[in-house]
């Protein structure tokens, strides 16, 4: 079998993969989707709102990441996101509810702080039903 | 001397109290468990961001800087040599709410402290917590200048408070060219326990490896310095966020302390009060009977 990869997914909050054994995978780079296989070139790259996606004995996982860095070296990927979700356990429900409560904050327009709040929220909440309607 | 109703009235009065504190106690001891594990897992973030970081710091400040006497971002970050001296910042973190004992006392005394030798500067303040940005405000000193402030966010602290407060010593950093960024914060050390912690976050310290990777076998999407740029904010507002969990997690330890100290003290308050109470009670049956002895006395004669 060929070589493979190591992947480690770390958020501010946890640390939600370590040392796994990938294939392959696709991140949602700044400049648009970028695969990484094993023997991969250093690299160090920026992340934007989107999917990362690996493949590991044939199957696909999907996470929504929040934008954040990977830094690629000797098969090794570290993944440092603002914030990841697996597309499986994303509940569309959920998410609608938060994109609805988002956009009644952002319409009001009075606290500024919350304002800003709002709109991460909001961004978030789009990318994670982005992922989540593409895997099914 | 006091009544048996008084008596009787104060006992439940301290009993109820007690109820309370101990209500209290058990309520933020249900919470640090919760807070000690987001502390946790949001370390190996902000620990594998900074070797990171330190790796390509050389070769970023390496790269060449502009001729016009201006500093680069990065070396404004890590060096700082145009930083205007008599400007500086200072972030205190303490908790929403009393009844912790000295948890904020202490963060006070020493931002006071703070504040008083560097009485000759312009100082910029970020308050988070109720107690320091009301201590603070009340100062009413001319150098003094609050640019931020975040309270009630504990006990749940997120992430988008620390990117918040991050963003703002940042930018203040960057714009009023600070000379430094000083932080007081009690460290969560263990449950019975916090320090007092006074440390300097901008600019950033450099901990780089002598024996680092050169970046130049690193392909970079889309450049070296437009990533650093985005991943030393990143970076510190990892770090604010795990200094924000740190004091939540303190704070919460220093609750569940005092509470547990008020509680044991009202227990004994009101022991004591019950000595008292049976005292003051034997004392009326014994004037009692001496009048009845007395009485009976009497009327034998």
């Amino acid at each position: 079998m060929a070589k493979k990869l190591k992947l480690n997914l770390v958020t501010p909050q946890k640390q939600l993969l370590t040392d796994m054994e990938v294939d392959m995978v696709v991140l949602p780079a700044f400049l648009g989707e970028m695969g990484i296989l094993p023997g991969h070139v250093p690299a160090l790259v920026q992340l934007t709102y989107g999917a990362l996606r690996y493949k590991k004995d044939g199957k696909d996982f999907d996470f929504a990441v929040m934008g954040g860095f990977v830094e690629v070296e000797d098969d090794v990927v570290n993944v440092f996101a603002e914030g990841a979700d697996l597309a499986d356990e994303i509940d569309e429900e959920a998410e609608n509810q938060k994109i609805k409560k988002a956009k009644e904050a952002l319409s009001k327009k009075d606290a500024d702080i919350d304002f800003e709040l709002a709109e991460i929220e909001l961004k978030q909440a789009i990318t994670r039903m982005k992922v989540k309607r593409r895997k099914v | 001397m006091q009544s048996l109703r008084d008596i009787r009235q104060n006992i439940k009065a301290i009993k109820s109290t007690q109820q309370i504190m101990q209500t209290m106690k058990m309520i933020s001891n249900a919470r640090i468990r919760k807070a000690q594990d987001a502390m946790v897992a949001a370390r190996p973030f902000a620990t594998k961001m900074l070797e990171m970081v330190s790796d390509f710091t050389p070769d970023v400040l390496a790269l060449p800087q502009p001729q016009d006497g201006t500093e680069r971002w990065a070396s404004r970050m890590f060096i700082n040599r145009t930083a205007d001296p008599n400007k500086i910042g200072l972030l205190v973190i303490t908790g929403d709410k009393g009844l912790t004992g000295s948890f904020n006392a202490v963060i006070l005394r020493a931002a006071m402290r703070f504040l008083r030798e560097h009485k000759d500067h312009e100082i910029f303040v970020f308050a988070v917590g109720k107690k320091g940005r009301d201590f603070l405000a009340r100062l009413k000193m001319p150098n003094l200048h609050i640019v931020y402030e975040s309270v009630g966010i504990f006990p749940k602290v997120s992430y988008a408070h620390a990117e918040l407060l991050g963003e703002a010593v940042i930018k203040t950093f960057l714009e009023e060219k600070l000379k430094n960024v000083t932080l007081i914060y009690n460290d969560f050390k263990s449950l019975a326990s916090q320090t007092l912690l006074e440390q300097e976050i901008l600019p950033f310290a450099q901990h780089a490896k002598k024996d680092n990777i050169s970046a130049k076998k690193f392909e970079f999407e889309p450049g070296l310095l437009e990533i650093f740029k985005l991943m030393v904010p990143r970076l510190i507002k990892a770090n604010m966020y795990r200094v924000l969990l740190e004091s939540q997690a303190a704070n919460l330890a220093a609750t569940t302390n005092a509470m547990d100290a008020a509680s044991k003290n009202a227990g004994e308050i009101a022991a004591a009060l019950g000595l008292t109470l049976n005292k003051v009670r034997q004392a009326g049956i014994t004037n009692e009977i001496l009048d009845i002895v007395n009485g009976a006395e009497a009327l034998t004669n």
